[in-house]
């Protein structure tokens, strides 16, 4: 069995008094595509921030292809794409300098498709991203994730606040990149039907515990209730919604 | 609460503490001035720098400190076309007219107390007339023109700038003038009272165009010159590495400013060698000013340099967009410096063209030249040369150290740090003066003289020490390869014998003994803080 891209094993976290993240423990294998759901707060982006080496693992392990993301930031993060939900990039940069900026830390940039991403992305190469609309700047963030063909593809709630048009390209980009054997994806949402439609592999994190990890097939499975298959939402609430019906909405 | 009392409450609540501590000196002072004045003393300061030290220094300092306040300069961007209003407070149900009139309201009135205040507790010396009441107008005026124009939306980034210093200016200057001249309370109060009005109703313009979104745009008169840059941006090959890609971003980011800076000041200095005429004194005093203003103005871009974030109203931390890049701490801290070389480089280029270009132009430069040649004849052209050279370098190296010497703490992204470090060198620099004074008065300068080589041994010592455990951290740490260590040390060291050869050369003397130049040397050449930056941005990094 091939090593896992992902491998986090008793990981703590805390803020303060607030325990951020309890004894997480995952593993990630090659190629899967992993939806990560939780409500607000939950640690969702907590873990992710250790997964990405910006966060120091308090106790237990962080590896990502088998190297610690902290002290081998380099490895780790070219071989990643990460778009965030906090939309940080520059805003005077204008889209050509942006590809021009972001395609030097990446040997395996592939131009022809960060130019077919633009193109279908509607960027215009001289627009200043200050300019551009909350879709577009996470479109333009999306081509820069995805314009080095990462093996492993992290999404921090990537369709937070947008339209269904620009919501459609981001679960698109997913399903592409995984339709290339080997590549791997973390995708953490809010939305939890798109989790649906691309995930095969569920983590449900609740107050920084992780309260139910499997395939999304098996989970289906194990909460059939009277031979009616439940949503990952209906699924969700029975599990964590104490108080929400609905995650993070 | 009514709107009213709304934004004044926002005021209150944000700065209670910088208020707090107003109302504190104030009251030290009113209770100083109570014992002095019910014993019948008077009130005399045996230099000027003890009347700066307790009236003149807190007062700016609090003047500038309200100016900050109430134009919300301490959120916003000055350099960028966008007004500084906060667009959060757009959208409260209140007319334009209450949101550009009630910040206006409160930082003037709170500007007439200030000035009625330090008036009234302030230790005046005996003898001098202070005016009574047009000062307070002045301060009114220039917080209110302030507050239009930092407000207005403008056509070109950094114009704000531009019009800002050039109409304060102008403003100050006449404050300066009416104190000189001794002008009538009634005559400055006429040209000063109408100010406010006036500014208010273009306070009320800028933040109507900034309300409805109207931010004016000249980009397109510029549109060729705009068209050649993207051209010749598109000409440029790829970058050949990620190090100089991350140096490019630093240069497009923080960069520019230093020599935007030196650029604007340069001019308002160098047209003042028109009126040097053949003074020698005023020359030279004028070329000192220009030495002087890259490195002074460095320490202003180096709050930018310093900046571990790329969106200049966020908090200290490191954004996602730069930390996710595949580098390593040590080549993200190099890149910042590297920056600062280019930064630096082109300010001096600004000042090594504009000082030859001002001099000959205003016929100033025989006055440089005839020095210049009476001091080759004294010590020798070779000396002469050497001590040219040696000023400018230092001024060189002062402007990138500048830039460059508080990355150890700006990187460590933590508000605490970065704020205190700041109160620290305030504090330094308000104790300093009543120190030196203090050294000079009780003829205690051949003591310090004596005693200089053991306190710059102490220096060393700590500089040593600290660099030691700098570098003992980045080992273990492995933020910088083994390789890189040994570099820097075997630079350093050569760097300090260099500056320790020129000034046994130069400085030749059996006044000065050696060990002290080489003292001198070891404390001259950075190495702890710019060796701590690494561990600072690691530390903010991944915390």
């Amino acid at each position: 069995m091939s090593e896992p891209v992902i491998d986090v094993s008793g990981l703590t976290r805390r803020f303060g008094d607030k325990t951020a993240l309890d004894s997480v423990s995952m593993s990630m294998p090659r190629g899967a595509v992993y939806g990560l759901v939780g409500a607000n707060g939950a640690g969702k982006t907590t873990l992710i921030k250790h997964i990405l080496g910006l966060l120091r693992a308090e106790s237990g392990s962080v590896r990502v292809f088998g190297l610690d993301p902290v002290t081998d930031p380099v490895t780790v993060l070219s071989r990643i794409g990460y778009l965030s939900e906090e939309n940080d990039l520059p805003p005077w940069m204008r889209i050509d300098e942006l590809i021009r900026y972001t395609r030097a830390f990446y040997p395996a940039w592939d131009d022809p498709y960060a130019e077919e991403l633009r193109q279908a992305f509607g960027l215009d190469s001289d627009a200043k991203i200050k300019s551009l609309s909350k879709g577009q700047k996470a479109r333009a963030g999306l081509l820069t994730a995805l314009a080095h063909q990462p093996e492993l593809l992290v999404l921090d709630e990537p369709s937070s606040g947008l339209d269904p048009i620009v919501r459609r390209d981001i679960l698109g980009a997913v399903i592409r990149t995984i339709a290339d054997e080997g590549r791997t994806v973390l995708f953490s949402s809010h939305l939890l039907e798109e989790v649906e439609q691309v995930a095969d592999h569920v983590t449900m994190i609740d107050h920084g515990k992780i309260v139910l990890s499997a395939p999304l097939d098996a989970i289906r499975e194990s909460h059939r209730v009277d031979g009616r298959v439940p949503s990952l939402d209906e699924i969700f609430v029975a599990r964590v919604g104490k108080s929400a019906k609905s995650p993070g909405v | 609460m009514s709107p009213a009392a709304a934004v004044a409450w926002e005021f209150r609540q944000r700065h209670r503490w910088g208020f707090i501590a107003l109302i504190v000196y104030l009251a030290v002072l009113a209770t100083i001035k109570l014992v002095v004045v019910t014993r019948g003393l008077q009130i005399n300061f045996d230099s000027p720098e003890s009347f700066a030290f307790v009236v003149v220094m807190p007062i700016t300092a609090t003047f500038t400190y309200f100016l900050a306040v109430f134009t919300f300069g301490l959120d916003g961007d000055l350099a960028a076309r966008q007004s500084m209003y906060p667009p959060r407070m757009f959208t409260r149900p209140m007319t334009t007219a209450a949101l550009a009139g009630l910040p206006m309201l409160y930082g003037t009135a709170a500007m007439m107390i200030l000035w009625l205040a330090m008036r009234l507790f302030a230790l005046w010396p005996t003898g001098i007339a202070v005016p009574s009441v047009w000062p307070a107008f002045l301060l009114a005026s220039l917080l209110a023109w302030t507050q239009a124009l930092t407000w207005m939306p403008y056509p070109l980034a950094g114009l704000r700038i531009v019009v800002a210093v050039l109409w304060l200016g102008t403003m100050d200057t006449i404050g300066l003038l009416a104190l000189h001249f001794s002008a009538h309370e009634s005559l400055m109060i006429a040209i000063l009272a109408p100010q406010v009005p006036l500014a208010y109703i273009v306070a009320r313009f800028a933040v109507e165009r900034a309300r409805r979104g109207d931010v004016p745009d000249w980009s397109g008169a510029f549109a060729r010159l705009a068209w050649t840059g993207r051209v010749s941006s598109r000409r440029r090959a790829h970058f050949p590495s990620p190090a100089r890609a991350q140096a490019w971003l630093e240069w497009r980011q923080y960069g520019r400013s230093l020599p935007g800076w030196v650029g604007i000041l340069l001019p308002f200095e160098l047209i003042l060698l028109w009126a040097g005429g053949d003074s020698t004194a005023l020359v030279f005093t004028i070329l000192f000013v220009v030495l002087l203003t890259p490195p002074f103005m460095a320490s202003f871009a180096a709050a930018g340099v310093s900046k571990s974030s790329l969106n200049s109203g966020d908090s200290y931390g490191v954004t996602p967009f730069t930390a996710t890049r595949p580098l390593t701490d040590a080549d993200l801290v190099a890149a910042k410096l590297k920056m600062a070389i280019w930064s630096t480089i082109a300010a001096w280029l600004l000042v090594l063209i504009a000082i030859p270009l001002g001099l000959e132009l205003s016929g100033t430069s025989a006055v440089l030249l005839n020095r210049l040649g009476r001091l080759s004849e004294v010590v020798g052209t070779p000396r002469t040369v050497v001590v040219v050279l040696l000023i400018l370098a230092g001024c060189i190296a002062s402007t990138w150290k500048q830039l460059v010497q508080g990355l150890y703490i700006g990187l460590t992204g933590r508000a605490s740090l970065i704020k205190g470090s700041v109160f620290l060198i305030m504090g330094f620099f308000f104790l300093f003066g009543p120190f030196a004074e203090w050294i000079i008065d009780s003829h205690r300068l051949g003591e310090l003289w004596s005693a200089l080589p053991l306190i710059f041994a102490i220096l060393v010592g700590f500089k040593m020490i600290a660099a030691a455990w700098i570098i003992v951290r980045l080992y273990q740490s492995h933020l910088v390869s083994d390789r890189t260590l040994v570099t820097v040390a075997a630079c350093w060291s050569l760097a300090v014998f260099a500056l320790y050869a020129v000034l046994v050369w130069l400085l030749g003397t059996p006044h000065i003994p050696h060990y002290l130049m080489m003292l001198v040397a070891i404390l001259a050449i950075p190495l702890a803080r710019l060796s701590a930056a690494p561990l600072a941005l690691a530390w903010n990094r991944h915390r």
